[in-house]
């Protein structure tokens, strides 16, 4: 044999005369690796930390029998072996029976599923990987992921699987049966100052707990505010929010990609150059996002809030199916670029709650165009209609959210909004646990979608239906973008068959 | 190439690249059976992951991996495998027929849910050992052909400490659980010699 030597020969590495699809192979394998070791190390840490969590437990607890206490032990390890099993499971689409569509996105659709073989209910997420790509939303998925398996948070909508096929990537959650703030809103126009009062709350602390994690929602809004079947709310949709992971960041993606193209600019050229050769559209706006009306806007100056509220309703949904989104609770330091923090998420909460008071949010328009710049010009638009009464205090906490981001309440912490006269009587500690909710989705079974809007969302022509061609060669490409996607939660074997 | 030439030792020997790893430290941690779980479950999770693994690393190597490139199954100087086919009768592949051989056959093996169970209530075979061996030591000749006649492609792609961290990975697992023979291994004896050295397998 040999032993291992010491040379200072040095090995002049070059991958440039190497097909382009090895170099994404290894691309796509490196950081496939390196996704599947930080998740070994975390189970490894997790898993000790259970056992220890038990034995001390077990230590502590007296007047338990010592074979009570062996058959815990024994349980915790019959549920860690299942766990394995579990991971060795290849869950498909196929495995669950679409009930209903009861929502729509701008990547995707949410799904009502029964998991086929136990009957368990859950809300599937479909994204499409093409529109992801082509829209740029990679750190997207990932940020979204990533809160949702990691966080531990009793506000934040669980994942309890996540698989992918050659199309679309499947998050599997729990079904919140409530709906969500914006179909509450659409339903009720406004909410008294008492019911806006509990949901803000909620909120504060929603928002605290998912700082604490780390992250920062970005687009927090009524669609993302879910109500669970005790009338509690949870948020979804963090495709927005920035955590501290790299992966998350867009350029992350792109930098990898690029480097790639630049080992081989050969054929990567051709589509370099045409993607970014293409004219922009920024300052003039996309045509097809102009307004045809631009006449309209005067009228809309002089509209009563009532019908000011009628018009934003009727274009709602709309909004909130189509890929631009909307900006309404958007923060406007998020528009600079220049930098920001958990600040922004305070801001949209004065924009919700301003909704819920009033009908619309603050800044809406006839496009996104204009509201935009009103964001931007928050300090002339933002004015309260006459023809509505809001309490002096909730008029002041509004004001205290949608300013500039170094006089923001909240800039500080959430506790600065607890201490607001607006929440005063409200037992934070509690909330969740011993408040009773305003409403209480009334339930007609587990599948009961009454409170979605699913009659108008065409349930027969779902864009997810064709079946996947079963093996599609795969791109490098678009692996790269998903590695570390596929996740399987332990917590949902903790509880009692939960799968 | 430089590993061709008997009296240099082959790349992948070189301290600064045996020394690449994506992971730090030993692998003693993550190898061991986790108190109370069920060993055959840890047994096939494992393999089930390196399984994904080496067929993942191959990948990268598969271009090159050709019929005209490694017409035999070697693994350095004096090593050559051959494939023992349904009559028993041992033919001599060239690399890349041999390599898809043994990884459909692990395939077929872990997808057979007699072998490797995923319904809840179902069983392992007695016999799970015997067809675990038998994985180890195929996976085993896939990285050490990888390492023998593929270890400059690595270097090119930069990825050899990935492929470092998962072999000494895979040893660690192996020793931990016996899963490979002594003499099975001889042909990377001395990077697992090095590692064992270093701490990075331990035993
Ligand atoms: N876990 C869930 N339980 C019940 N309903 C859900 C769940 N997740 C989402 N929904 C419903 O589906 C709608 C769309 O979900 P979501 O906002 O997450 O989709 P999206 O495609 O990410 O949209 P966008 O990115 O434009 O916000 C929600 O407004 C809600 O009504």
């Amino acid at each position: 044999g040999f032993p291992v030597v010491d040379d200072d020969e040095q090995f002049v590495r070059s991958a440039a005369e190497y097909p382009r699809a090895t170099v994404e192979k290894a691309a796509v394998a490196k950081l496939k690796l390196e996704s599947f070791y930080k998740d070994l190390m975390g189970q490894c840490i997790e898993r000790n930390q259970r056992r220890k969590d038990l034995e001390n437990r077990l230590l502590t607890e007296s007047g338990s029998s010592e074979e009570r206490k062996q058959r815990q032990l024994q349980n915790l390890g019959a549920k860690e072996s299942s766990f394995m099993r579990l991971r060795r499971t290849k869950l498909s689409v196929n495995d669950f029976q679409t009930v209903k569509v009861i929502g729509r996105g701008a990547f995707g659709e949410v799904r009502l599923v029964q998991k086929r073989d136990t009957g368990k209910i859950f809300a599937m997420k479909i994204l499409r990987k093409n529109e992801m790509i082509k829209k740029d939303q990679l750190a997207h998925v990932r940020a979204e992921r990533d809160v949702l398996a990691e966080s531990d948070s009793m506000w934040v909508v669980q994942l309890y699987f996540s698989f992918q096929d050659s199309r679309n990537l499947y998050l599997i959650m729990e079904f919140l049966p409530g709906g969500d703030l914006m179909t509450m809103l659409i339903k009720y126009d406004i909410f008294p100052e008492d019911v806006t009062r509990f949901y803000m709350a909620e909120c504060v602390l929603a928002l605290e707990d998912v700082h604490r994690l780390g992250f920062i929602h970005r687009d927090i809004k009524p669609d993302n505010i879910l109500i669970d079947k005790d009338g509690h709310i949870k948020l979804s949709d963090f495709g927005l929010s920035t955590g501290f992971h790299r992966q998350h960041d867009s350029s992350y993606y792109q930098k990898l990609l690029e480097n790639i193209h630049k080992e081989h600019p050969d054929e990567s050229a051709a589509t370099t150059v045409a993607g970014g050769a293409t004219p922009t559209d920024a300052g003039t706006g996309n045509p097809s996002q102009q307004p045809i009306e631009t006449l309209r806007r005067e009228i809309t100056l002089t509209l009563s809030s009532k019908e000011k509220l009628a018009t934003w309703k009727k274009n709602r949904r709309q909004l909130a199916y189509s890929t631009v989104g909307t900006p309404d609770y958007i923060a406007p330091e998020i528009f600079l670029q220049q930098g920001y923090g958990k600040a922004c998420d305070w801001w949209s909460l004065g924009a919700i709650m301003f909704e819920c008071l009033v009908g619309y949010p603050p800044f809406c328009s006839e496009n996104t165009h204009e509201t935009y710049r009103k964001i931007m010009h928050w300090r002339e638009s933002l004015v309260f209609p006459d023809d509505v009464r809001l309490s002096p205090d909730s008029v002041h906490l509004i004001r205290s959210l949608l300013c500039d981001q170094q006089h923001r309440l909240g800039r500080n912490g959430a506790w600065e909004l607890k201490q607001h006269p607006f929440f005063s009587g409200v037992d934070w500690a509690s909330l969740r646990t011993h408040t009773r909710p305003p409403w209480i989705p009334p339930l007609s079974s587990i599948t009961d979608t009454s409170h979605f809007p699913t009659d108008e969302i065409d349930q027969n022509t779902s864009p997810f239906d064709n079946p996947v061609a079963a093996s599609t060669e795969s791109e490098p490409q678009k692996d790269l973008a998903f590695v570390g996607y596929t996740y399987k939660r332990f917590d949902m074997l903790t509880r009692k068959n939960a799968f | 190439s430089a590993a061709a030439l008997k009296n240099q030792p082959p790349l992948f020997l070189r301290k600064n690249c045996a020394l690449a790893h994506l992971v730090k430290g030993s692998f003693k941690g993550v190898v061991q059976q986790p108190k109370y779980a069920d060993l055959n479950e840890w047994l096939s999770i494992n393999t089930f992951e390196f399984f994904n693994l080496v067929n993942m690393f191959y990948g990268v190597v598969t271009d090159f991996c050709t019929i005209n490139e490694c017409p035999t199954m070697s693994a350095g100087p004096g090593t050559e495998y051959t494939w023992t086919d349904t009559q028993r009768k041992t033919i001599k592949l060239a690399a890349p027929q041999y390599i898809d051989y043994v990884l459909s056959q692990i395939q077929t093996t872990l997808d057979d849910e007699r072998m490797f169970p995923t319904k809840a209530g179902s069983e392992f075979p007695k016999d799970i050992r015997a067809t675990l061996c038998v994985i180890y030591r195929h996976l085993f000749r896939v990285l050490a052909h990888i390492y023998w006649s593929h270890y400059v492609e690595l270097l090119n792609l930069k990825i050899e400490g990935h492929v470092n961290s998962v072999f000494a990975h895979f040893i660690s697992f192996a020793k931990e659980f016996d899963l490979l023979d002594r003499k099975d291994m001889a042909p990377m004896a001395d990077l697992i010699l090095f590692y064992e050295q270093q701490g990075i397998i331990v035993s």
